[in-house]
């Protein structure tokens, strides 16, 4: 995996949300810092680089949209995604004028958390390659295609964001629901109705089988889905 | 009033009538002196005299004198004449020279009943008259009088609620209704302040939800990835997170429609809903292969309307999410559009909504499934009434049928 090293700050005030996701960034083989107040979190940007930070808008003594202004202002290379409870378009237009690169409202799942962190630090790593390599797979998140070793592999374009997906959350398991709202978006998340997506779980993990691939991909009785690598 | 109009008509008329009368009778003994005086003169020289005529009548008669003339009314049977008028006659015996006399003279009454019809008529006229315009004025200044009132009524009947602040009641020149207006506007004030203080409670209580959700969601999310949960346990994991994404759902719906309700979507252009229509079949595209629901599209027209395009994606993902999720396997979806009508209809194994808890919050959770939070139609009818369009439901040959039309203005 290409993430391991990355730093990343975490600054929310609600302990258990905290936790949650430092455990999890945590798994996914990040070094992951927190701080739960504005005059903490100022401090540690001032003294620390990370590679990314997750900030909360309401904080104690302060916004987050005041952090992210500082962080832009102190030219950070840092990749910044907000986490906020308000969802209006406005508030999200907010946070993206501020500079920040990514806007998730509460409640999120984990599991697309780590996703858009994993696709910011790909986007921010100027040096590196911006292909994700997985085993013998090789992801173009531009062109949005698969490569086993030469061969590539024709997925279709929701097939390629479950691949992508996956592979983000290596060794995670995915619910549907989390599935369902990250390939195919909210609206489906509405309806509540989960069962198209094992179709496309099935065809998938038989093109990378056919493609003479590991069956990486395994259902996880009465959960979801989860990748494996071993 | 017109008690009083028929008594005091009566009194008139009676008052006239004596009038008459009474100059009648001074002419009659007027008449009466003249003819005793002639008589005195007359039967000085000897003779008897007798006179009849039709209005007068003197003969001697073996009768007692009296002191005074009698007069009365007599209908007019005693000359032969014409029996139908009526008479006023004078009756007295007089001593002429010693002999007593009889004198009757009659005056006839039909001048006076010809004075009393005309004189009748012009009254009746003449208060006909006076209660016309009585009644008209009476009508001209209770309307004018009332008319603040009828201001403040008018204004109680078309209040609404999330307009109740611009609901004023204005000072008039009546005491009575400036104190009427004035606790209509207390009211009224009351009333508001109460709407948005409970709307705020929903939208806070609704917003404080988030955190603890979010914070409940990602330690689920945490648990499942324990490889030591046993089957059981899982299970009771996913089923606490499919709970709390209805929970979370439900909240974002309650958001939703208090920023409806707060004006914050306001329609800058219009939005063709055959396009919106259309957008959604391709992105529902995989439930309704999953379903193998067969979609009929009639896109005659394109249904354009001023709408903010976020109302517009939320009304037809509710609709079409609706007729996706109450289909039942190989059902169908008729979708139609014309200039001003969009409708969208589907099969379901679900009987006709009953159409009192049609559009109300919460109004359906008992009789539908579990997937649903009791919301989708409320904000559909949300955006429908901020929008001035127009929603209805029916039920027919299976089909269930929700018709969008712009407000007929009235």
């Amino acid at each position: 995996m290409v993430n391991c090293s990355m730093k990343i700050l975490v600054i929310e005030d609600e302990a258990g949300l905290r936790e949650s996701i430092q455990k999890y960034l945590g798994y996914q083989g990040y070094i992951c810092e927190t701080a739960n107040d504005f005059i903490s979190a100022k401090e540690k940007i001032a003294q620390f680089a990370y590679d990314c930070i997750v900030v909360d808008i309401g904080l104690p003594h302060g916004s987050g949209i005041d952090l992210v202004k500082e962080l832009k202002w102190m030219e950070s290379k840092a990749g910044i995604i907000i986490i906020s409870a308000k969802n209006s378009l406005e508030d999200k237009i907010t946070g993206l004028e501020s500079g920040s690169d990514d806007y998730l409202t509460k409640p999120f799942h984990l599991s697309e958390l780590n996703a858009r962190i994993t696709a910011i630090l790909r986007r921010r790593n100027f040096g590196g390659s911006k292909k994700i390599q997985f085993n013998e797979l090789e992801l173009d998140p531009e062109g949005k295609t698969v490569k086993m070793g030469e061969k590539t592999i024709d997925l279709t374009d929701k097939e390629y964001l479950l691949l992508e997906y996956f592979i983000s959350n290596n060794r995670r398991v995915l619910t549907k629901a989390a599935i369902a709202e990250h390939v195919w978006g909210d609206e489906y998340v509405k309806v509540g109705d989960y069962d198209f997506i094992y179709t496309h779980i099935k065809n998938l993990r038989k093109k990378l089988i056919d493609a003479g691939g590991n069956d990486y991909i395994k259902t996880v009785h009465g959960s979801g889905y989860k990748l494996s690598d071993h | 009033m017109v008690c009083l109009f028929v008594l005091s008509a009566f009194y008139l008329f009676h008052q006239f009538s004596k009038g008459l009368d009474e100059r009648s009778d001074k002419e009659l003994i007027a008449e009466e002196f003249q003819w005793i005086e002639y008589l005195e003169s007359a039967v000085a020289n000897g003779t008897a005299y007798i006179l009849r005529t039709g209005e007068v009548s003197i003969s001697p008669v073996n009768a007692p004198v009296n002191p005074y003339p009698i007069i009365s009314n007599v209908s007019g049977d005693n000359f032969q004449k014409r029996p139908d008028v009526s008479y006023r006659e004078l009756r007295q015996v007089v001593p002429i020279q010693n002999i007593p006399y009889q004198i009757i003279i009659r005056k006839s009454q039909e001048q006076k009943s010809a004075l009393v019809a005309g004189f009748t008529q012009i009254i009746i006229l003449v208060f006909a008259i006076l209660f016309l315009t009585a009644l008209i004025f009476n009508w001209l200044i209770s309307r004018r009088l009332w008319a603040p009132f009828q201001r403040s009524l008018h204004k109680i009947r078309t209040a609404e609620l999330d307009k109740m602040k611009a609901t004023r009641f204005e000072e008039t020149n009546t005491t009575e209704f400036n104190e009427l207006n004035a606790s209509l506007n207390y009211m009224a004030d009351k009333i508001y302040r109460d709407y948005v203080n409970m709307k705020e409670f929903t939208e806070n209580a609704a917003h404080e939800m988030q955190t603890p959700i979010a914070v409940i969601q990602s330690k689920l999310e945490l648990l499942l990835q324990d490889t030591n949960l046993t089957a059981e346990q899982t299970e009771s994991v996913v089923q606490a997170t499919g709970s709390l994404t209805r929970l979370a759902k439900l909240n974002e719906g309650l958001l939703f429609l208090a920023k409806i309700e707060n004006n914050q979507y306001t329609s800058t252009h219009p939005v063709n809903i055959s396009d919106t229509c259309q957008k959604y079949l391709s992105l529902f595209s995989e439930l309704i292969k999953n379903k193998d629901l067969v979609v009929e599209t009639f896109f005659e027209e394109s249904f354009e309307t001023m709408i903010h395009p976020l109302l517009a994606d939320s009304l037809i993902t509710n609709l079409l999410g609706n007729a996706v999720k109450y289909n039942y396997n190989g059902g169908v979806i008729k979708i139609s559009t014309t200039k001003n009508k969009l409708e969208i209809s589907n099969t379901s194994r679900l009987p006709a909504i009953e159409s009192a808890n049609l559009f109300k919050r919460f109004g359906m959770v008992r009789e539908r499934s579990a997937e649903s939070n009791g919301l989708g139609l409320a904000i559909v009818k949300k955006i429908a009434d901020v929008n001035a369009l127009d929603i209805a439901y029916s039920f027919n040959n299976g089909f269930h049928t929700f018709t969008i039309t712009p407000k007929q203005s009235k």
